[in-house]
């Protein structure tokens, strides 16, 4: 297969010359220390893992205990990816009527797809398992076969999740449907009725005896690669690119419009979020982390929960919206954001109805979250104060980095692992939102005991919402004065 | 009536666009030609207050758009498609500004009735997101959204461009028609010599950010406008 030169460089420049190279250096070191983490993480287990396999399971051979636990690696590894793994993409178009060949493309996505560091990353795991487990039990031959075969096992993971992603980017259910495929497969493990990562696990245990075996396994990867190229080479047409031709579902948001002003644009902020990949990923991920309690509020019997994490769970949860859509306000408006500067609309109007629709959703996802009552009886007014003090302090903080919103947002990408429109300002979000009302409520609680600290957040946050006109007045000053410098970042990004 | 005084922009000590006066009255349909990077568009932006002036000021019906907002009642724009909202269909998009411009829904069907033969069936009544239309259907809507709620001024940056012919023939009448029957001051901008020509009453030519011809429309203007272009295209042809 040989390389087009070109295409690299063309690669490299569409990389270095992009409007974030350089700029987002916060988004690239936090990227870095999350790498770093995630690689000692693994480089440690990895040491580790003899040591536990043998104080774990005594009576079993640890190398084909590893064996047979690989499959649900593989799995948890193929949801990982279809989270985070980025798509190898190159703006094909101007390519097309070069004299380059399609199949040429479409091997170059591939190869390049493979520099990616979820596949370097398991290495980590991996060549100490290799050295330290593998290698002590027995020949060179066997290890390196069994090595081989892993490696193999974990590119054509790499393949499969492309594939996959590519799918799932055109039909969105699909991943619901592959979470649910693999949900199965799990239970048809868990509960015994096929063996699945036994069967992995004792293939493997054969390469270790027979090592030639390892041969067999390359037919994965070289079918998912064809699958991927296939579907490439079907998809490369311009009229494919610019989007699809079908009549659209349109939903009729009319009726708000009886809501006056503030309801026409809660029309349009429901129909952006309905319409555009991007917010209907953090409208999703709202729904998912409604069930974060269950994992954060889960307590052993005797040990009470430190009551951060109920700060933290009712930040969270009950104002993921709130979060997660208010921290690229206004640029979810970034596209068309001169026409509206151009409109006889009040700034208002604008900051107004964002601040209504963030409202009620918390209200809603308030009620949703009150089953966790049953865990903790105290989340009732837990939840309530957060909410308040959410609504109350956490929006007009929004509202206030709002003021220094710097790219435009691409609408249609999905929002996880998406650092378009991510500037340092977004990476500084998070933490405030609950690290300030964290340490509130310890102060407070000093002075007012628990529940004393929990009304105090609760009661800053109705002053907040009691005043709530008076800070939207206020940031519509500061926005109007902003409007030029708004107007020109969202040109230039 | 726009008065401009002083008006220079500059980026990084580059002058982009200077106009030391210019006034423009009402109902005038003021066409603006030039090359690319002449400043047109700058000067649509400036007037909208979409970007700030390095000195100067623009006043639009005796209101500093600096200054005040209430230009916007008055004023209806199309600069390009960032001023379309691309998930929402025409209608909805249609309804949206009709609503900021305090259009009720009869009126609003009444006025878009008028644009039958423009839209030639391919805007209204499609299940289809803005974003999925072609450049020229895109554009189209984007002008009838700027005559909503019949505005005193409105600006139009290159309005033709990416319009098929029949298309460009039909907009020429429907500007001139729509500027008399209301009175409306047009500001337009076009590389298109001959279709500028037609539509405007008064033409101007910006050259590098200077006004280099300020000329009412007579019968010989296209001549002199393309007498002006004629040269420059030669000398970068040849």
């Amino acid at each position: 297969m040989q390389m087009n030169p070109i295409l690299f460089k063309l690669a490299w420049r569409e990389t270095v010359r992009s409007a974030y190279w350089g700029k987002s250096l916060a988004t690239n070191i936090g990227l870095g220390f999350l790498a770093l983490y995630f690689s000692a993480s693994f480089l440690l287990l990895g040491f580790a893992i003899p040591e536990i396999l043998t104080k774990d399971f005594p009576d079993a051979d640890p190398v084909s205990k590893f064996n047979s636990i690989l499959l649900a690696y593989f799995g948890i590894d193929l949801i990982i990816r279809q989270l985070m793994q980025k798509l190898p993409t190159v703006s094909f178009k101007p390519l097309l009527l070069q004299n380059i060949r399609r199949r040429k493309i479409a091997n170059y996505l591939m190869i390049r797809s493979v520099f990616n560091f979820f596949n370097l990353l398991p290495f980590f795991l991996l060549l100490p398992v290799t050295f330290t487990l593998v290698s002590n039990a027995h020949s060179g031959l066997a290890t390196a076969a069994w090595f081989l075969a892993i490696f193999i096992l974990i590119f054509s993971n790499h393949f499969l999740a492309i594939y996959l992603k590519w799918r799932f980017n055109e039909a969105e259910y699909g991943f619901f449907i592959f979470l649910a495929a693999l949900a199965g497969l799990f239970a048809i493990n868990h509960f015994g009725i096929v063996d699945l990562s036994g069967g992995l696990g004792k293939l493997l245990d054969l390469i270790l005896v027979n090592p030639a075996l390892a041969v067999v396994f390359l037919l994965l990867p070289v079918l998912f690669y064809f699958l991927n190229v296939r579907f490439l080479l079907s998809r490369m047409f311009v009229n494919l690119v610019s989007g699809k031709q079908k009549a659209e579902q349109v939903r009729d948001y009319s009726w708000l419009d009886k809501l006056g002003e503030t309801g026409r644009f809660i029309a349009l902020e429901l129909r952006l979020i309905w319409r555009n990949k991007r917010p209907r990923s953090v409208a999703m991920m709202t729904l998912i982390m409604l069930a974060y309690g269950l994992l954060i509020y889960r307590t052993e019997p005797g040990k009470p929960a430190p009551e951060f994490i109920f700060i933290l769970g009712g930040i969270v949860i009950v104002g993921m919206f709130s979060i997660s859509y208010g921290q690229f306000f206004p640029a979810w408006h970034s596209n068309y954001f001169s026409m509206l500067m151009c409109q006889r609309l009040k700034m208002k109007q604008f900051l107004q109805s964002f601040y209504m629709l963030v409202t009620v959703v918390s209200v809603a996802c308030y009620f949703l979250t009150l089953p966790y009552a049953f865990m903790h009886s105290k989340i009732i007014y837990t939840h309530l104060a957060m909410l308040f003090y959410n609504l109350g302090i956490n929006i007009p903080l929004l509202l206030f980095i709002g003021l220094y919103s710097k790219k435009r947002l691409d609408l249609n990408q999905s929002s996880v692992m998406n650092y378009q429109g991510m500037g340092a300002s977004q990476w500084l979000v998070g933490f405030p939102m609950f690290l300030i009302p964290i340490g509130l409520f310890y102060l407070f609680k000093l002075v007012f005991g628990d529940i004393g600290a929990y009304a105090s957040l609760g009661v800053l946050g109705l002053t907040g919402i009691l005043f709530h006109s008076v800070v939207i007045d206020f940031f519509a000053k500061k926005y109007l004065k902003q409007k030029h410098q708004l107007i020109k970042n969202y040109k230039n990004s | 009536m726009i008065q401009i005084q002083n008006l220079i922009k500059a980026y990084n000590k580059e002058i982009v666009l200077n106009i030391p006066e210019l006034t423009i009255n009402q109902g005038e349909i003021f066409g603006l030609v030039g090359n690319n990077g002449a400043g047109k568009t700058t000067l649509f932006n400036l007037i909208l207050d979409l970007i700030t002036a390095s000195k100067g000021e623009i006043i639009s019906k005796g209101i500093p758009v600096r200054e005040s907002e209430d230009w916007k009642d008055f004023t209806g724009a199309y600069i390009d498609e960032t001023f379309l909202i691309g998930y929402l269909t025409a209608e909805e998009y249609f309804g949206f500004i009709a609503g900021l411009r305090k259009l009720n829904k009869a009126e609003t069907n009444a006025f878009l009735e008028k644009f039958t033969d423009f839209f030639n069936g391919e805007i209204t009544g499609k299940k289809k997101f803005i974003r999925d239309f072609s450049k020229g259907n895109q554009k189209k809507v984007g002008i009838v959204a700027a005559l909503m709620g019949k505005p005193e001024i409105v600006v139009l940056d290159e309005p033709f461009a990416n319009l098929d012919p029949s298309s460009q023939y039909k907009l020429r009448k429907l500007i001139k028609d729509f500027a008399a029957e209301n009175g409306t001051t047009f500001l337009i901008s076009d590389h298109t010599l001959d279709n500028i020509a037609d539509v405007s009453t008064r033409l101007i030519i910006l050259e590098k950010g200077k006004i280099v011809r300020d000329v009412p429309k007579t019968e010989t203007t296209l001549q002199e406008i393309e007498a002006f272009f004629k040269p420059v295209v030669e000398a970068e042809v040849f």
